[in-house]
């Protein structure tokens, strides 16, 4: 035990010996302490007052970490009802009959009210003569059939 | 009442605050001054020492004593230091950078004045250490330290921690010579 306490003041001995610096050095550091070393009368006793009122304040300022931690264990059950939730409401959406069928009627009525007069008279010219045609056809095709009643 | 104690009582919860306030007054004055020597300012060592006392209460109740208390403490303040340094690094201009090198030069308070042109040298070749060397060097020259205490505060090992403080004193002399 002795030799280990002799071998630690001779650790000691030579870091003293290793750390020796110049006059010179040592005048500047001396200074150098006593000039950092200046501290108002009281300032920190005014120091304790000042931290203590810091950590009281700490204290009441109400934490926001338990709500995230709890926010971050229950996280998965937060997803999945958010998931339920948002099938449950589409599928109520889209699968609502009565819904629908306002929605294709709503649809059919804006779309014949909407129609101009124009389109709705262009329609018309173009079809006119296919409507004859098959008119035609058909007045020709009843007299056919009287005319074979007849025979 | 000893440091361990002291922190015993804090994490049982009994009368918190006055085991926190013994630990204050036992060991402040040594943390500030630490803090001041590395950046100069009093204002900001204030600062760093105050957000250092907060981080070792909110801290204390989970320090399972391993080391002795003031190295843990020395380890928070050595860690606040260096952010705060860091920080401010960030913020700085180089123009203002070029004012507090012409302000060491020519210093402008009545104070400073009045300082030989030895201790503004001094004063210039310590703000031009690595903050590690500068930490390093205060806690052995000032607080008589052991250099495996100085290790395990500011991380490194013992032969890093002599090194340091070999590199500091040789900086600083060779500064000090030159005219």
């Amino acid at each position: 035990m002795s030799l280990i306490n002799d071998m630690n003041d001779m650790n000691d001995m030579n870091d003293k010996e290793n750390e020796s610096i110049s006059k010179a050095l040592e005048e500047a550091l001396k200074s150098f302490e006593a000039k950092t070393k200046q501290v108002s009368a009281g300032y920190f006793d005014q120091f304790e007052l000042d931290l203590m009122q810091k950590i009281k304040a700490q204290k009441q300022t109400p934490k926001r970490a338990p709500i995230i931690t709890l926010f971050l264990e229950h996280k998965q059950y937060l997803v999945a009802a958010s998931l339920i939730f948002a099938i449950a409401t589409g599928f109520l959406f889209f699968n609502n009959p009565e819904k629908n069928t306002t929605t294709i009627a709503k649809v059919e009525l804006i779309e014949i009210e909407t129609l101009p007069d124009e389109l709705i008279e262009a329609y018309v010219n173009n079809n006119e003569p296919v409507a004859e045609v098959e008119w035609n056809s058909a007045i020709e095709a009843a007299g056919t059939n009287l005319i074979s009643t007849n025979q | 009442m000893t440091d361990q104690a002291l922190i015993t009582q804090f994490q049982n919860g009994e009368s918190k605050e006055a085991a926190f306030t013994q630990l204050l007054k036992s060991h402040q004055a040594q943390v500030f001054f630490q803090i001041k020597k590395m950046v100069l300012e009093h204002a900001d060592a204030d600062d760093i020492a105050q957000a250092v006392w907060i981080k070792v209460w909110n801290k204390l109740d989970g320090f399972k004593q391993e080391s002795a208390f003031s190295t843990w403490l020395f380890r928070v303040a050595y860690n606040e230091t260096l952010n705060f340094i860091a920080q401010k690094k960030r913020l700085k201009t180089q123009s203002t950078q070029n004012e507090l090198d012409h302000g060491l030069e020519h210093p402008a308070s009545q104070d400073a004045l009045k300082e030989t042109a030895i201790q503004i040298k001094l004063e210039r070749a310590i703000a031009e250490l690595p903050e590690k060397q500068r930490f390093v060097f205060m806690l052995r020259y000032y607080n008589a330290f052991d250099y495996e205490k100085i290790a395990a505060i500011t991380g490194t090992t013992v032969g890093g921690a002599k090194a340091n403080y070999h590199q500091a004193v040789k900086k600083m002399t060779s500064m000090l010579e030159q005219a």
